[in-house]
């Protein structure tokens, strides 16, 4: 069930890049990892959703997730992982449970403390994994994510 | 002027048959020319009716395919989640939340189904609508995504 995920180093700083610019040292900013269902365990795509930010939380914007669902679709490409920054610790809130862009079964969740602020790498950082009954469990980065 | 030998008229009359004759080859190469003219231009009519032909036959076909649609009570549509598209058999009566349930169903089973919705032309659809009241025809991809998105600290 578990997939051990090849992520390249430039797209962690490139993931690192949008989260600093983005969110600014103020807000929380979101990214998405993608592969193709044609090769899953392969990262090959970063995203900066459109999203409205405040100190602490998100939301993304509606018509840009309509356009990005049918870009999936077209371009053969899933999502395999939500990044997103808090303020201070990294965990996973009520909110961050409850509202995830994909709710299913082996869906990873990273959380990026200090707004994405430190060194680029998982230092202090927390993910977490969908489980079959729908709850969410931690779980060591380095079971599900290998960097390139 | 009596001794007119009478080859030499008839010679004349010879030559003068013979310059009528090319007269009445150059009236028969202007007749084909006009009668080229003609063709070429009967021609381009034919071409031009076929082309309407052919564009008559594509709206028919249209005409058919949507009148189809228009009364169809049931129909194949696609459900397109996290970028992969299933195929759903719907009837016109059936509930939005009957296809939503076999969506999630067939995509899964996904946990936390009452956070996903149907969307179609960016809007969500209603759970209670039918298929008819949504709006929903024959081919439509349809998108199962989260209502809202967010996270928060």
């Amino acid at each position: 069930m578990s997939v051990l995920y090849r992520l390249e180093w430039g797209m962690l700083e490139e993931t690192f890049k949008h989260l600093r610019q983005c969110g600014d040292g103020r807000d929380e900013c979101q990214i998405l990892w993608l592969s193709s269902w044609d090769m899953p365990e392969v990262i090959s795509k970063v995203v900066h959703p459109k999203h409205a930010a405040h100190f602490g939380g998100f939301v993304l914007d509606d018509d840009w997730l309509n356009k990005f669902w049918m870009e999936l679709g077209d371009t053969n490409m899933g999502i395999r992982f939500q990044v997103h920054t808090h303020p201070g610790e990294a965990f996973h809130s009520k909110t961050d449970d409850e509202f995830p862009i994909l709710h299913k079964p082996g869906f990873l969740s990273l959380v990026i403390p200090n707004f994405g602020l430190g060194a680029v790498g998982f230092k202090d950082a927390y993910l977490t994994e969908i489980q079959t009954n729908g709850g969410w469990q931690e779980v060591p980065i380095e079971s599900r994510l290998v960097l390139t | 002027m009596d001794n007119v030998n009478p080859n030499e008229k008839s010679q004349g009359a010879d030559a003068k048959s013979g310059e009528t004759g090319c007269e009445g080859g150059g009236h028969a190469i202007e007749h084909l020319h006009e009668a080229e003219h003609d063709l070429e231009k009967a021609l381009e009519k034919q071409r031009d009716a076929a082309q309407e032909i052919a564009k008559a036959e594509v709206e028919i076909k249209e005409a058919i395919r949507e009148e189809e649609q228009e009364h169809a009570r049931q129909f194949a549509v696609e459900v397109l989640y996290d970028g992969v598209k299933k195929k759903f058999e719907v009837r016109i009566e059936e509930t939005v939340k009957q296809l939503l349930d076999k969506a999630i169903a067939a995509f899964g089973p996904l946990p936390n189904p009452h956070t996903l919705s149907l969307y179609k032309d960016g809007k969500e659809l209603a759970d209670t609508s039918t298929i008819k009241q949504a709006g929903i025809k024959p081919h439509d991809v349809l998108l199962l995504r989260p209502s809202t998105v967010k996270g928060g600290a």
